[in-house]
């Protein structure tokens, strides 16, 4: 089996038996699926332009924030643990450790985001009394570009963590859930009801996400084990 | 890799770390089979050797070859060698099957499933396979590393403090392992210990570092023989004979630092043997009970290097 999908295997087995961060997982969701969508729609725009624009920002936020937490698992606990630098002892390289870390966060990351979309469109069904489906850009963002941008957040989140030492690493995490928070609770309102989902920006958002993500792996030329060593903490 | 290179060669090593220096201008080698202890205080410089060698860390000077290759670059050579941190290495959130699994898929162990049931076996922990590491004491987590270690039959492993946290019995078992590696599996052993006594008992060879750089290098049974005076001690069957016993020794030229304390005489010998100096005690009529050499223990040498070094914390 290839290193990477061992890697990769291992981080979605160890995940899925961690019941806490599954547990804040599934609660963030369903907090967020089914209270968010509801209030959303009760504004004066029409039910199928919010669905859009809950499908396309909320959803992409929620995903966010899932490889946020996995990340932090994945990553940031081996390190803190001190189990990393066994594994880097392995015959592996830094890359594919890397690509098999960003696939075990991306793979359960996207599964609980395609739920979370799916509890949105119920929860406004079930408010508005009528199914609303989102539109085609936007089933395409959700099913696409989302995992790209859980994939692009994870290994950009992950390469921070590793070449970060721990107190860095604790004021980034502030940072990026603090920048959640931000972006759940006003996204909408910086966007204007104007704003509607064309393939145009879902196509823009697609780009960004690619963009990002080999970013990333260009940058993971630089990591390297005296990098993630002499970060450890003591 | 010719067979008579060594499996560690280390020359001229230096590491820098802002605004200290670690190590300073190390070289040893390591031949195949050895069981090589690495000692020395805390803060010496064991752990950022150990690191260097397994590419880990990049040294500032001079160089570190493991089994021919610089493991810093060189991926698949660490397929050869095996690994036991301070840190066992294991995930608490997996069972000891599956951490040894992941082990085994990533040294692409051929049959993992079979070589998994083996270790287990082979550390006695076949009937707690299936439970958490996490839920595990701290001996069982170490034999588990250990097994973790030795998981892809490796051609050197370095072992970081391997019994540190164990009580007594399983340091013994660890111990047991350890050599069992070395003499069944001709394995080289790389053992990085504050824990003298346990480096005395399965190494073959010593450095001991102070300050990042070797004070001592030599064999155990060197270290242990050369250098100062042997202690030797009589006792006397009669206590009364102290004063002739006294008398005799004090003629005898090579015997050094005499004291007695009631029926038992003590001395260095510096220039004569242990024979001598009995047929001496005997020929002035002195009745022996027993006589003993009271060789100097490595935690001897080791407290000496460290007092000629400066001092340090053991």
């Amino acid at each position: 089996m290839n290193r990477i999908l061992v890697v990769a295997e291992k981080e979605i087995r160890q995940l899925v038996k961690s019941r806490n961060i599954m547990l804040s997982a599934i609660l963030f969701i369903v907090v967020f699926g089914i209270f968010t969508g509801p209030a959303a729609l009760s504004g004066a725009d029409s039910p199928e332009q919010v669905m859009d624009t809950l499908g396309f920002y909320l959803v992409l936020t929620l995903g966010i924030f899932m490889a946020y937490l996995f990340t932090a698992q994945v990553f940031l606990r081996e390190k803190q643990e001190g189990v990393v630098e066994t594994l880097l002892c392995a015959p592996l390289s830094l890359r594919d450790l890397w690509l098999g870390k960003v696939l075990g966060v991306t793979i359960p990351a996207s599964i609980l985001t395609y739920f979370s979309a799916v509890l949105i469109i119920i929860a406004g069904g079930v408010f508005t009394g009528y199914t609303l489906v989102p539109s085609a850009p936007v089933l395409f963002h959700i099913i696409v570009v989302i995992p790209l941008f859980i994939a692009a957040a994870a290994g950009l989140l992950g390469f921070v963590q590793l070449i970060l030492g721990m107190r860095e690493n604790q004021i980034l995490n502030f940072v990026i859930i603090f920048g959640i928070i931000f972006l759940i609770s006003f996204t909408r309102a910086l966007i204007g009801p104007a704003f509607s989902v064309t393939w145009a920006v879902v196509g823009a958002a697609f780009g960004l996400a690619v963009a990002i993500l080999l970013l990333t792996a260009y940058l993971t030329r630089f990591l390297s084990r005296e990098r993630i060593v002499i970060t450890l903490p003591d | 890799m010719q067979t008579d290179e060594p499996v560690i060669k280390v020359t001229s090593l230096g590491k820098d770390f802002p605004g200290r220096k670690v190590l300073d201008d190390l070289t040893f080698s390591v031949e195949k089979g050895e069981v090589f202890g690495f000692l020395g205080p805390n803060g010496a410089g064991k752990t950022t050797t150990m690191r260097i060698l397994l590419g880990l860390l990049l040294p500032t000077t001079g160089s570190a070859t493991v089994l021919g290759s610089d493991l810093s670059i060189n991926d698949e050579a660490r397929k050869r060698v095996g690994v036991l941190m301070e840190n066992n290495g294991l995930y608490d959130r997996l069972t000891a099957r599956e951490n040894l699994t992941y082990y085994a898929r990533l040294y692409d162990v051929a049959r993992p499933a079979e070589r998994v049931a083996e270790l287990l076996d082979f550390v006695g922990l076949t009937d707690r396979g299936d439970d958490l590491v996490g839920k595990y004491s701290t001996g069982m987590k170490r034999k588990l590393g250990i097994a973790r270690a030795i998981l892809h039959e490796p051609e050197i492993v370095f072992l970081d403090e391997p019994t540190s946290g164990l009580d007594p019995e399983a340091q013994h078992r660890v111990r047991e392992l350890i050599l069992g590696l070395s003499q069944e599996g001709s394995m080289t052993v790389f053992l990085n210990s504050h824990n003298l006594d346990e480096v005395q008992r399965i190494c073959s060879r010593v450095a001991i570092l102070h300050q990042g750089r070797i004070r001592a290098l030599d064999s155990v049974r060197h270290l242990t023989a050369a250098g100062k005076k042997t202690g030797f001690s009589v006792t006397l069957a009669d206590p009364s004979q102290a004063g002739e016993a006294g008398r005799i020794l004090s003629s005898i030229e090579g015997i050094e630092d005499l004291s007695g304390k009631g029926s038992i005489l003590q001395m260095g010998l510096s220039a004569v043997s242990s024979h001598d100096v009995i047929a001496a005690l005997v020929t002035g009529g002195i009745l022996v009970e027993e006589a003993r050499i009271q060789r100097r223990s490595l935690e001897d040498i080791y407290l000496d290097v460290m007092r000629q070094a400066g001092g340090g914390e053991v």
